[in-house]
């Protein structure tokens, strides 16, 4: 079948071809020809010959944002430093994923919305980072590997004066220590 | 008050009037104070004439020492400020009359001949003379003269300390930079004093001007340093794991006085500046954060939210004598107790915005100082006059600081700029 229907393919091109060529042949007219852009020119890539087993990926995790291999921020409700569900559900996963590479450390940051005073957004920013990682410590992620920072207010991850980004900055960010 | 460390800026303040000319104070003194207590609230009528200078160089000089003048008058709180300078007419009923001549080169052209400023205040209509002096300004010392002469007015007819020769710090920038910047009180001389690509906050002055302590992420962490003010220099206080936050200084000693998380939670720390623990105040499961001293060195107002929502609380020096100090709004911070230790001024959340409050520092009498204009209106720190506050707003969009008169509610724009201006301190 496949066989049949590229023959009838190359049957038809062939016809529309000559059909087209036919109907040059009759009226030669002056045409003036653009040359093909030469950067359409590529150069085909050379395959290579005897294609070599490529070595093992050899991934060293500890450089990678802990963002690109599955590890999620966690948020919180206004005001507290107590997990969510949704916050447990997602630091089980990170639990996972750092249990699975446990050379690497992480720096987990404390972070607020702008609401409220510097001082106090930053303990309490603190306060979130170390219930992240009590959580963490207790799925069995070593506690050296933990290490906690706050910024408080300090360092939005969205610019804005409403609940949205109140939200997406009342958070716990995992990155590199 | 003290004067600040001049190496900041270029402003030297050798400020020592060479000659007090014929000086008729010893009587008119007390007349006069008796009339400015009279008129506490009232303000007092004051016309500045033009500073008398010959041509050229010199005239712009005295125009600057007059514009100087005007300004700080206006800004003491004290007075209504009339005359060509002020852009007011003159047919007030003055009280009092500033005068003053520009002699000699002025320290601008760079001229050799010494130059001589004389300024005088004379009690009105008569026109008596209640204070002379003359000034020998060195380069660059022109603002501070006039500063310095009407801190000596303010002192005289008020009783009360000027603040024209204090400066403010406070941290600007933006995300994860923030560097110190220093100001000087009226807006002008304003210098970086920071620039380590990190985030500087929280900066306290010394008592004596000498060094500011201050909260950075320079090692990746916090830390408490100390920025020695004459030659720039910063080194480590101290860096606890954990929070290491909001240094401020003891009144009369070599001591800062923090929260450091180091033990889990945020507790209140008196430490040397060699980084030793000296006492621990504060052991509770809570968040304490936010000290400040009385100032008389024996009692300190500072944050707890171990109710659940942060209040104020006074304790003694020794973290013994609790009592809790603000129980209206779920939400009070950052107290700071006035110069003449009875009142501290704070700030309580309502809603989404914050609001600065005064309250007596028995508890009693609590007033907001803004309103819903301010947004939010945070990080109070008081003049040594006990009259003025600084403070950030973002009223206009992005937070910058403010000098609010805590007695006739005026207030004044301090700093400009896009970027952000936070957790200033004024300087004794």
């Amino acid at each position: 079948m496949k066989g049949f229907r590229r023959w009838m393919l190359l049957a038809m091109s062939l016809t529309l071809g000559v059909v087209l060529a036919a109907g040059c042949g009759k009226k030669p007219q002056v045409v003036t020809e653009t040359p093909p852009p030469q950067t359409e020119v590529q150069p085909e890539p050379s395959a290579p010959v005897e294609p070599t087993p490529a070595p093992a990926p050899t991934i060293d995790y500890a450089d990678l944002a802990p963002g690109e291999y599955g590890i999620e921020d966690v948020f919180f409700a206004y005001d507290v430093s107590t997990l969510t569900e949704a916050a447990m559900a997602v630091l089980d996963k990170n639990a996972r994923i750092m249990n699975e590479h446990p050379q690497v450390n992480y720096l987990v940051e404390g972070h607020c919305d702008e609401r409220g005073t510097i001082e106090y957004n930053l303990a309490l920013g603190e306060k979130r980072a170390k219930s992240v990682v009590n959580y963490l410590v207790s799925l069995g992620v070593a506690p050296a590997r933990l290490r906690v920072v706050s910024y408080g207010e300090e360092h939005p991850f969205t610019q804005g004066h409403d609940e949205s980004a109140w939200a997406a900055n009342r958070r716990a960010h995992f990155a590199k220590p | 008050m003290r004067r600040i460390s001049p190496a900041i800026s270029h402003a030297a303040l050798a400020l020592v009037p060479i000659a007090l000319l014929l000086c008729t104070q010893a009587h008119a003194q007390s007349d006069v104070v008796l009339q400015a207590e009279q008129t506490a609230t009232r303000k007092l009528d004051i016309r500045v004439d033009r500073v008398a200078a010959p041509a050229g160089g010199a005239a712009a000089a005295a125009d600057l020492v007059g514009r100087v003048i005007v300004a700080d008058l206006r800004n003491s709180g004290f007075f209504r400020v009339g005359g060509a300078l002020a852009g007011e007419g003159e047919d007030l009923p003055f009280s009092f009359a500033i005068t003053g001549e520009l002699a000699g080169d002025p320290p601008a052209t760079g001229g050799g001949g010494a130059p001589s400023l004389t300024l005088r205040l004379q009690a009105m209509p008569g026109g008596e003379m209640v204070l002379g002096k003359r000034y020998a300004p060195a380069s660059g010392q022109l603002r501070a003269t006039a500063h310095h002469f009407v801190d000596e007015i303010v002192r005289l007819l008020t009783g009360e300390s000027g603040v024209n020769l204090t400066r403010i710090v406070f941290s600007r920038g933006q995300g994860d930079r923030r560097d110190l910047w220093v100001v000087d009180y009226d807006g002008e001389n304003l210098a970086r004093l920071t620039a380590n690509r990190t985030l500087n906050l929280c900066p306290s002055w010394s008592p004596d001007g000498q060094h500011i302590a201050f909260t950075s992420y320079a090692a990746g962490q916090q830390g408490v340093f100390l920025l020695e003010t004459k030659s720039g220099k910063v080194r480590r206080v101290i860096a606890a794991a954990g929070l290491n936050l909001g240094p401020v200084w003891h009144p009369q000693q070599q001591e800062l006085l923090l929260s450091l998380s180091k033990d889990g939670d945020p507790e209140i720390y008196r430490i040397d500046l060699q980084g030793r623990v000296l006492r621990r105040l504060t052991m509770s499961p809570a968040i304490e954060i936010g000290p400040d001293w009385s100032p008389n060195g024996r009692d300190l107002v500072f944050t707890s939210d171990r109710t659940g929502s942060p209040q104020l609380y006074v304790m003694d020096g020794d973290g013994a004598a609790r009592s809790r100090l603000t129980y209206e709004g779920e939400y009070n911070d950052a107290g700071v107790w006035s110069p003449n230790g009875e009142q501290v001024a704070y700030v309580t959340r309502i809603g989404n915005r914050t609001f600065l409050v005064l309250i007596s520092s028995g508890g009693e009498n609590r007033r907001l100082l803004t309103d819903e204009s301010w947004r939010h209106a945070e990080d109070p720190s008081w003049a040594p006059d006990g009259r003025h506050l600084v403070f950030s707003s973002d009223r206009s969009g992005v937070f910058k600081l403010y000098v609010l008169d805590v007695v006739d509610g005026t207030w004044r724009q301090l700093t400009a700029g896009r970027e952000e201006d936070i957790t200033p301190s004024w300087s004794r």
